[in-house]
């Protein structure tokens, strides 16, 4: 085990790379349970982010029509979820389940219908890398920092972005409020259920961004499943960084790092014994209940998170 | 009318309503029934938008779990992990939790079956036996437990810690079968455990006259059992009152002596328990060893199979049977018409989506408002 392996550039680097897909998910997350709906099926949104963008890539030959149309069938997803937790006042978790297994379900086997077993093809056009020239020859940051992609760009200005929207502006304030105290909220007049419902289709935007930055910023392809989780560890980057968009920035380093370091240290031993580096693979989850729980700071939802409101008199 | 966040000792409420409609017809089965039928519909459109025929997709699909002695028997193998599953998250669901972690849980009790399965290979089967039984069960258990802990002595959402725990045992399972401890030389082209011990194997149980090739074990026994314990266990014990007086309102129990916590940390255990003993099936009924991607999101499927068959030992059985076909035919499907297996998750999310917004309830009970009307006149 090398200090390189530890905390190379490329180790850093790597750390960047990785923790923009669940960056883009948290944040997703962190916008609709701050309105007060939690979005378990920000999953679902990444994966048929990830699909749809590799088809409108295939289609339109187009990085800019692929990332739209990632992102529109994101908020279509979202949407459901939306009417079902907002309108139909179901149980959250279950409609983001069925949302979730609807996604894997439906891009498997769009996936199956469109490609057949040859898999996606290989000349899609992909989002390219923002060559930063002046600081491509400083030593280490410009390792770091110098090729990255532009989607770990829009995902660094998107926490600054929904920093400021809310906790500086009044529309960012109101949507604070929706999730906190629905019914006073509502008393000076604030729409609760539309300001929900674009929550939750933004939270679904954000996670497909996330899915199309690993289908056409990474693997340039699509395989069935491939968010792997990433949505979830998005859920617990928003929990670990206690709902706010800065929070979750500094979570998804931290579980990047972890991963960046599984695969830097493979093979890597300490004396004798070999770095277990699957177990590094646990670090955000394991940080993440330990947060809830209260043993590593305080982790505490909005007030209002997950509960449906009804508008007064309606029972 | 109550919008207000509901604090209970625990925390906000999270389980799912398992509350059921007033109306008599809405206690049957007419819901279920109607969510699936529903479900095949909206699967129809899609076959039918794909270019295939969704009636010759549905016979293969039917074919392929019932269509030979065999199917039927591969159709068992299926449902009998989903059981075991759906009466994890079942346990749960009665005493107003809600268990996401049925897959880990499983996984876990199936890593303890295997690990001692293999670490006493060589004990006869009398004493092997009990003592994978019991690690699968354990496993899950304790597991399971930790969720229940956390929720009652802490007042975490267990939602959020059997969702992390759910991939913390994936990894686990990574680094044991890969290069840990479990890691054992084999030709499955998959990393995975050395085989179980002969004494800790269930057996088939229908002779290969019979059925040829046949691998239906042991394990339904097993899962008919846990059916039966689960129905006698919440609706003819004590403790099974106060587990679903918890479940009904954690408030109104506490208020006539029923501490909560302790029950939430016993009904996880329970629900782990269950879950455990569908892994431990797995390893000694189906596998004889612990291998990487060792389940096909059988936790999962469960939380369909609990809402589906309404918590209730029969409803669950029978929709474990229904997701256990699904699952056999889907790949019989896949081969002869062409459609994708993956069609089988569509339905299935679509047969949760529509239960979990009540659909039928509300077009049912919207429909019978209307007519009321004319009644009272005629």
């Amino acid at each position: 085990m090398t200090i390189d392996q530890l905390i190379g550039a490329g180790v850093l680097a790597a750390t960047l790379r990785l923790a923009t897909p669940i960056l883009l998910a948290a944040l997703g997350g962190v916008v609709s349970e701050r309105a007060g709906v939690v979005n378990i099926a920000l999953e679902g949104c990444m994966l048929v982010g990830a699909f749809f963008g590799v088809v409108a890539a295939d289609q339109s030959h187009s990085v800019v029509v692929a990332l739209v149309a990632a992102m529109a069938v994101g908020a279509g997803l979202a949407a459901i979820h939306a009417v079902a937790a907002i309108h139909l006042r179901s149980d959250q978790i279950v409609s983001g389940m069925a949302l979730n297994i609807l996604a894997l379900g439906l891009t498997s086997y769009l996936d199956y219908q469109f490609y057949g077993t040859t898999g996606t093809p290989s000349d899609l056009a992909g989002v390219p890398d923002i060559e930063i020239a002046p600081l491509a020859a400083v030593p280490f940051v410009g390792d770091v920092i110098a090729h990255q992609n532009a989607i770990v760009w829009a995902g660094l200005a998107l926490v600054v972005l929904i920093q400021v929207f809310l906790f500086r502006t009044v529309p960012g304030l109101r949507l604070r409020a929706v999730g906190e105290h629905p019914r006073a909220a509502e008393t000076v007049g604030i729409a609760v259920r539309q300001t929900r419902y674009w929550a939750v289709i933004a939270s679904g935007m954000l996670a497909a961004l996330g899915g199309a930055y690993l289908s056409l910023s990474v693997a340039h392809s699509f395989t069935d499943g491939m968010t792997g989780g990433r949505g979830f560890i998005g859920l617990a980057a928003m929990i670990f960084g206690r709902w706010t968009p800065v929070g979750a920035l500094v979570a998804s380093l931290i579980f990047g790092y972890g991963t960046a370091l599984s695969f830097s240290l493979q093979g890597a031993s300490i004396g004798d014994v070999r770095v277990p580096v699957q177990l590094l693979s646990t670090l955000p989850y394991v940080l993440t209940i330990l947060a809830v729980a209260g043993f590593v700071g305080r982790s505490r939802p909005p007030a209002a998170d997950g509960i449906p409101y009804e508008t007064e008199g309606h029972a | 009318m109550a919008s207000e966040p509901q604090a209970t000792p625990t925390g906000p409420a999270t389980a799912p309503s398992v509350r059921q409609p007033t109306a008599q017809w809405a206690r049957g089965p007419a819901v279920p029934v109607a969510s699936v039928v529903f479900a095949l519909a909206i699967g129809a459109i899609f076959v039918l938008l794909s270019g295939h025929d969704p009636i010759a997709a549905y016979i293969d699909l039917f074919r392929g779990a019932f269509g030979s002695p065999y199917d039927i028997t591969e159709t068992l193998i299926q449902t009998i992990p989903l059981v075991l599953a759906g009466l994890a998250v079942a346990v749960a669901f009665r005493t107003g939790l809600f268990n996401i972690g049925a897959e880990s849980q499983l996984l876990i009790g199936a890593v303890a079956a295997g690990a001692v399965g293999a670490r006493f290979a060589d004990l006869p089967g009398f004493v092997l036996f009990p003592m994978v039984l019991a690690a699968g069960i354990g496993a899950g258990a304790g597991w399971a437990a930790i969720a229940g802990y956390l929720k009652a002595a802490r007042g975490v959402n267990e939602v959020i810690t059997t969702i992390m725990q759910n991939y913390i045992v994936v990894f686990v399972m990574h680094w044991l079968l890969q290069n840990g401890p479990m890691t054992a030389p084999n030709a499955l082209g998959t990393p995975a455990s050395a085989p179980i011990g002969a004494g800790a194997v269930l057996p088939i149980i229908i002779p290969n006259e019979l059925v040829p090739l046949t691998r239906l074990h042991a394990g339904i026994f097993l899962a008919i059992a846990a059916v039966v314990v689960f129905w006698f266990l919440l609706w003819r014990t004590p403790l099974g009152y106060e587990l679903r007086a918890v479940g009904l309102g954690a408030r109104a129990a506490a208020q006539a002596g029923i501490d909560p916590r302790t029950r939430i940390v016993i009904a996880m255990a329970i629900a782990g328990g269950f879950a455990g003993l569908a892994g431990m099936i797995q390893v000694t009924g189906v596998f004889h060893r612990v291998f990487d991607g060792f389940s096909s999101g059988y936790g999962f499927d469960a939380i369909a199979v609990a809402l589906l068959g309404k918590n209730s030992p029969i409803g669950i059985a029978l929709a474990a049977l229904l997701f256990g076909a699904f699952a056999r035919g889907g790949s019989i499907m896949q081969a002869n018409a062409g459609v994708s297996a993956q069609l089988v998750s569509v339905i299935e999310a679509v047969v949760l989506f529509v239960i979990a917004a009540e659909l039928i309830v509300r077009v049912l009970t919207a429909r019978r408002r209307e007519r009321k009307p004319l009644e009272a006149i005629a």
